[in-house]
């Protein structure tokens, strides 16, 4: 009898490890994968010694833009994916983001002056979406809609932008662009307020000309 | 009982050889630490009359190159710099006043004015302290710019000690 509790206890001992060990190994992978997802997408600002000026190098760059579905205004689904075949401008603003307000205007002539050459934006707001409280959340949706409005806007404005942080590389500072030629490869990223020249040059390498 | 004693041996071998893989991902934190824009300068501490509302100058001091929204910012959908002190720490904020804001433009956008702290600011704090000694975990909620990029909103940890007599 002593012998079989003996046993016991030392077989129940050995489940336990495997367990702790198992659940230890998975807590592992899943923090290594984190960083190795992050590390892949985030990006640096390096000087560029032709132009003296800052440039955005993205590894995503020549990769596939990581594909999303995220809700619009309305509600309604909206997919990277549904794209397809168009050169596309991802630009990720804020409300509360200045620099934003100030690009966004050169964003929707540069949409008019190519859009008949496929040239299509997608505004994804990067502000925080109260999801626990649906008045709060209806709040933050209608201060989105009034910003946009205010800025004009009239390309489709994508929400909770912070769910792509990993895949885009951080978007801890806005603004911040990439740009997606018609075969869904991203040509050109863009962080921080540039110039509208910077802008027009990077749509143009989305649209192959 | 020899068969027990072998399944105790298996255990700790098992045990031993996994121990590594549990203690490398408590330590291996490669999460990358970005400062905040805002520092909360001083004071770490402060005696005041009990139940008596009194103002503390808090110090703060905005990063190089950074500013942040003041607590009156001329635009619509900016986030104003606010300072709180949470319920029940024994200590209430009466009120909080803040100082007037510095005209900031973006270079791209030189006619528009915005209103801001940079560099080193106060806010001044009238406090009602219960008697006796309470820490203080007071928030600065604020959104930071540089002239080109803006970083999402954050709250820091203002704490200091209050000691009422």
């Amino acid at each position: 009898m002593k012998r079989n509790t003996l046993v016991l206890t030392a077989v129940l001992f050995i489940l336990s490890t495997f367990a702790w060990a198992g659940w230890a190994n998975y807590e592992y992978r899943k923090q290594a994968a984190d960083r190795m997802l992050a590390s892949v997408a985030q990006g640096e600002l390096v000087l560029d010694p032709e132009s003296g000026t800052a440039q955005y190098l993205s590894p995503l760059k020549g990769k596939p833009a990581p594909p999303f579905v995220l809700e619009d205004l309305n509600g309604k689904k909206v997919s990277l994916a549904s794209y397809k075949g168009k050169a596309v401008l991802i630009n990720f603003w804020a409300t509360w983001c200045a620099p934003c307000k100030i690009e966004t205007p050169w964003i929707i002539e540069l949409r008019k002056q190519y859009a008949s050459q496929g040239f299509e934006v997608i505004g994804i707001s990067a502000d925080d979406l109260n999801r626990d409280d649906p008045k709060e959340l209806a709040k933050d949706k209608m201060e989105i809609a009034q910003s946009a409005q205010k800025l004009h806007i009239d390309y489709p404005v994508l929400i909770d932008g912070a769910t792509l942080d990993k895949p885009y590389g951080g978007l801890d500072e806005l603004p911040t662009s990439f740009f997606v030629n018609r075969k869904g490869l991203v040509v050109a990223a863009q962080l921080g307020l540039t110039s509208k020249d910077d802008i027009e040059s990077n749509i143009k390498k989305a649209l192959g000309n | 009982m020899r068969r027990g004693l072998v399944s105790i041996q298996m255990a700790a071998i098992v045990a031993f050889a996994l121990s590594p893989i549990f203690t490398h991902a408590q330590v291996d934190d490669s999460a990358r630490l970005k400062g905040s824009a805002v520092e909360y300068l001083f004071p770490e501490q402060v005696t005041v009359p009990a139940s008596k509302a009194t103002d503390v100058t808090l110090h703060f001091r905005v990063a190089a190159g950074y500013h942040i929204n003041s607590h009156t910012p001329r635009e619509e959908f900016l986030i104003p710099t606010t300072f709180s002190i949470p319920d029940g720490a024994g200590v209430r904020l009466d009120k909080a006043v803040y100082p007037a804001g510095t005209d900031f433009t973006l270079p791209l956008d030189p006619t528009n004015k915005l209103s801001v702290y940079n560099n080193e600011f106060t806010i001044q704090a009238r406090i009602v302290a219960d008697a006796g000694s309470h820490l203080v975990e007071g928030k600065l909620h604020f959104q930071a710019c540089d002239k080109s990029v803006c970083l999402p909103p954050k709250t820091i940890p203002v704490a200091f000690n209050v000691t009422g007599k």
